[in-house]
């Protein structure tokens, strides 16, 4: 499970994103670009400043749904567990977009 | 007004199918917000659960005063089934549209609960308790409405067509005080809202 900041995934009208929607985006950047994405494609993909996708980057990969390739030329894949995730997640947005609710 | 002999066994049987499907909606919201933390799925978590709740409630009531056929001592059985039903439907919608007013901007959960709550003073079967489901739910299918023609998604339609029977089947059942016939037909009505339910839940679990 992902964890959400506290009191912004409540309001998904406002324009800030939550924590958890920051996630699935990036890693939504990282599947679209064949499960191979480097840093700058990600931190224009899901329009992120560099120290905010740093930090993310960092957190993702210690809740083991991405990883890191590379040492010169970085680039970020999503894991066995990050593939299952978004999944699962693209099945809760749509049950919730049934409904009309956004997450 | 008495319901139609002949339909006895069927409307518990129609019951539980909605109990089985409300049950199924629940999970999958629960399942949603554990995964995303998003309180509108914790919501609608509640409230697929309340529902089902009262329908296997309301449907047990009825077989049991069913298989004791229809004994003197029994029958407080349906009216208190019904009641119960009554309720967690109230609380059920009630939440479903705060759910929707929270969507759309930040208000207080006490507002519309204690507002679904309030006719749980004086619910016995009238046509004013049903007046306040019917209106819950029109605001539900109209919200759901409004969702279909803003995504075009097969899905939101199943969910604006399953409360849109569910908002015809509880006029059915406030026409129920006028001819015995309204009662089979507010339970297929109310059947076929869950059915829709059940293929969006499928829809949305295997995609094509």
């Amino acid at each position: 499970m992902i964890p959400t900041e506290q009191g912004q995934a409540s309001k998904p009208s406002s324009k800030y994103r939550s924590q958890f929607r920051i996630y699935v985006d990036i890693m939504h950047v990282i599947q679209r670009e064949n499960n191979e994405a480097k840093p700058t494609r990600i931190l224009y993909g899901a329009n992120l400043s560099h120290d905010r996708l740093t930090k993310y980057l960092e957190e993702l990969k210690n809740l083991g749904v991405i990883q890191e390739n590379g040492i010169d030329d970085k680039t970020y894949s999503l894991t066995q567990k990050g593939v299952e995730f978004l999944n699962n997640f693209r099945k809760v947005e749509s049950f919730a977009s049934a409904f009309g609710f956004r997450i | 007004m008495l319901a139609p002999l002949w339909f006895f066994g069927f409307d518990s049987l129609m019951e539980f199918i909605g109990f089985a499907i409300a049950s199924a909606v629940a999970y999958q919201a629960l399942k949603g917000y554990r995964l995303s933390k998003e309180r509108t799925l914790l919501y609608l978590n509640l409230s697929f659960g309340l529902l089902g709740a009262g329908l296997l409630i309301d449907g047990l009531a009825n077989l049991i005063v069913l298989l004791v056929r229809f004994h003197r001592a029994f029958l407080f059985l349906s009216a208190f089934g019904y009641t119960i039903d009554f309720v967690a439907q109230l609380l059920a919608y009630g939440l479903l549209v705060f759910a929707y007013m929270q969507q759309t901007r930040n208000v207080g959960a006490e507002i519309p609960i204690a507002a679904a709550a309030v006719p749980v003073l004086f619910f016995e079967h009238n046509p004013v308790t049903e007046l306040i489901l019917i209106f819950l739910l029109v605001y539900i299918a109209t919200h759901t409405a409004i969702n279909y023609n803003m995504n075009k998604s097969a899905s939101a339609l199943l969910v604006f067509g399953a409360f849109a029977s569910l908002s015809v089947a509880h006029i059915f059942f406030l026409l129920f005080t006028l001819a015995a016939i309204f009662f089979p037909l507010a339970h297929i009505a109310q059947l076929f809202g869950f059915l829709l339910l059940l293929a969006m839940l499928i829809r949305v679990n295997h995609p094509t």
